[in-house]
């Protein structure tokens, strides 16, 4: 794998960042290193675990145990743009499944899938916050309440 | 040219329904000074955009669901409501929330002209053992759902001997339905600092975390921001020692709003419930004294203070004193956040601050209290609000969440959904709750589907016995709630999919 060494590099040095900056106890926070590594490369890579364990001084298992527990840490890169559709019950009683299924026939994938272009992921989340307008979608950052069917068109289209 | 100062929410909900676009648009307009402020929640009415009255007079003028081609009026000051004639936001008792929709969330001079950090001041002239009696005069319980007194907890923490204490704010707000809590981060971060210090300060804390949910970026913004401006003013310190407050984000797990999940995903690992006791305010985060409660909480803390725990008391009912922040969503006209002191009906609260279904739809159930709540059919809607009652009648209050459903909601699929999430969100610590919510699942999915009969049906509430009495925690333990009373007041629902499918045998 060509890009093997320059991954070890980036993530040496960005877990030496990480570890310097420990809490209160002498402990790694397996957690906030996990999430840095997600922010700088857009997921985490599993192939990347011996490596995070050696340098926080946790065993695999443990930092493979996290990893896999939190929803929003991925293994696998993502597409360009991230949706998540809000399947809290506020968006239930308004019927966020049509907005779904408009989601599902817009972009030919299902909820956890990345589209062939790699443009577009779709999660779902049990809500965010956003109950007061719903139903919601969010386009990465940005959130769109009282989302009808009808518009689902116009509210992705425009991330390329 | 005379100015015209208009003021627009910069809440997140307000930024969903368009406000940044009307935001924009203003900003380019040389005779508007645009002032962005916290949200009233009045938010079916949003986006709304307010203007002073005329000089020399109190209040503003109101427009609401704006758009775009509305603007030329609103700059020329034409049409309009005032405020005081929306009876959502008149007939409210807004204390905690008096803020909203009238300050700059990050002003902090604004905060204190409204007398901000007079609750602190305050604090830190009295005994520590004066300030936990004047929280037990108030009778505050914690408002995350659990409703336990925190005066209790304070003085558990405070009595504590260790070098290290901790006060940790749950700002994992993940009922869904609910959302007060991101509003006071966005939109009055500088109470949440204030409560906490009050806390820290009784209690003699050495640091305080702020866990949000990843899901609420904005606040997580909001709150460090506000914490740079106090840390600014020389405000962020106790007793001539600085007060370190981080903001720690969380990672996507319900659960993780479960105190001690919480505490354990904030040590970096999996956010598995610890068994109780001992309780965080003896061993806690790294097994320190800890504080956990929730952002509204601790943003109830500064009031009492100022105003005195018997101001407090003398709000609400026997044992739930004070006033709720009620979260209205789902299929009402009117959703929206609301303030009022406890005791007032549900069917008071939907009628008059609801103000009924949304257009052409009718009534079916609500559900209080989260994911977890049970649900209430029209003929049980004047269980008054507070905490007796609601637990008198098998339910729960939880963070305020109300969720109304109309009648062309599915109950079995949405009986189904409940015990889904409960399976996508179970940390796996106990089997009833791991195992139960998959299995509970399933039984659902055959009911669902047509293809169950009376005995999948039994099996399914003798799961739910299990996982009530057996669950570690209230994820495991309040999961079946939903689900039972869907089952107990729209059985037809459930027997019709049964029928189906006895019928089917029969005809083979």
């Amino acid at each position: 794998m060509p890009d093997q060494p320059s991954l070890d590099r980036n993530l040496d040095q960005l877990l030496s960042e990480e570890c310097g900056r420990s809490g209160p106890s002498d402990k790694p926070n397996i957690l906030k290193v996990l999430l840095a590594v997600q922010e700088r490369m857009g997921y985490v890579p599993i192939r990347s675990i011996p490596q995070i364990a050696r340098t926080v001084g946790a065993t695999e298992a443990d930092v493979a145990g996290v990893l896999s527990y939190y929803p929003d840490l991925r293994t696998v890169a993502p597409g360009r743009h991230v949706i998540r559709i809000c399947m809290g019950e506020s968006c239930f009683a308004n019927r966020c499944s049509r907005v779904l299924r408009a989601l599902n026939d817009h972009l030919g994938i299902v909820i956890g899938e990345t589209d062939a272009g790699r443009r577009f992921t779709l999660e779902k989340v049990y809500c965010m916050g956003n109950c007061a307008v719903a139903p919601t979608v969010a386009v990465d950052q940005d959130l769109f309440g009282r989302v009808g069917p009808e518009q689902i068109p116009s509210i992705v289209d425009c991330y390329r | 040219m005379t100015l015209a100062t208009l003021y627009l929410s910069n809440d997140t909900s307000s930024r969903a329904v368009g406000a940044d676009r009307l935001a924009k648009q203003l900003q380019q307009q040389p005779d508007v000074r645009l002032i962005r402020t916290s949200s009233r929640g009045a938010f079916f009415l949003e986006p709304m955009i307010e203007q002073d009255v005329t000089e020399g007079r109190e209040g503003r003028m109101v427009w609401c669901n704006v758009t775009a081609s509305d603007l030329p009026n609103i700059v020329a000051g034409r049409g309009g409501v005032p405020l005081q004639s929306v009876p959502f936001l008149s007939a409210q008792s807004r204390f905690t929330f008096s803020n909203f929709g009238i300050t700059q969330p990050l002003a902090l001079d604004e905060y204190r002209t409204r007398g901000g950090f007079e609750g602190l001041e305050k604090a830190l002239d009295m005994a520590r053992d004066s300030i936990i009696e004047e929280l037990k005069t108030a009778g505050l319980r914690g408002r995350g759902g659990a409703a336990y007194p925190v005066w209790s907890k304070w003085q558990a923490a405070r009595q504590t001997e260790s070098d290290e204490k901790f006060v940790v704010v749950n700002a994992d707000e993940g009922d869904a339905g609910t959302y007060c809590d991101r509003m006071v981060m966005e939109g009055d971060p500088f109470r949440l600092i204030e409560g906490m210090l009050i806390c820290a300060h009784t209690i003699g804390a050495t640091k305080g975390y702020v866990y949000c949910r990843q899901e609420y970026p904005a606040a997580a913004g909001a709150m460090r921001a506000a914490l740079r401006k106090v840390e600014e003013a020389g405000l962020l310190e106790l007793n001539g020692r600085p007060f370190a407050i981080d903001v720690v984000l969380g990672a996507g797990s319900y659960v993780c709003g479960e105190e001690t999940a919480l505490l354990e995903s904030l040590e970096g690992r999996r956010g598995v419930v610890r068994a109780k006791p001992p309780y965080p305010a003896v061993s806690g985060l790294y097994r320190k004294p800890t504080i956990v409660s929730n952002v509204l909480t601790f943003a109830t803390v500064p009031n009492i203070l100022t105003r005195g725990g018997a101001w407090h008391a003398s709000l609400g009912t026997d044992r739930s004193r004070g006033t709720i922040a009620l979260q209205i969503g789902g299929r009402v006209a009117q959703p929206g956040l609301v303030e009022i002191p406890f005791g007032l009906s549900l069917r008071k609260v939907l009628d008059q601050f609801g103000g009924g279904m949304a257009a052409d739809s009718r009534f079916k159930a609500v559900q209080v209290g989260g994911p977890l709540g049970s649900l209430f059919p029209e003929s049980k809607l004047d269980i008054p609000i507070c905490y007796d009652s609601f637990s008198d009648a098998g339910a729960i209050l939880g963070h305020g969440g109300i969720v109304v459903y109309d009648e062309d909601t599915d109950m079995v699929e949405l009986a189904r959904h409940f015990m889904a999430f409960t399976a996508d969100e179970s940390c796996g610590k106990c089997t009833p709750c791991r195992i139960g919510s998959v299995r509970g699942r399933e039984l659902l999915d055959l009911v669902h589907g047509g293809r169950a009969t009376k005995a999948e049906l039994t099996l399914l509430t003798d799961l739910a016995d299990t996982m009530r009495t057996a669950s570690l925690c209230a994820l495991g333990g309040r999961a079946p709630y939903p689900v039972l009373t869907a089952i107990e007041h729209f059985p037809g629902e459930f027997q019709t999919r049964l029928r189906a499918q006895e019928q089917e045998q029969a005809e083979r």
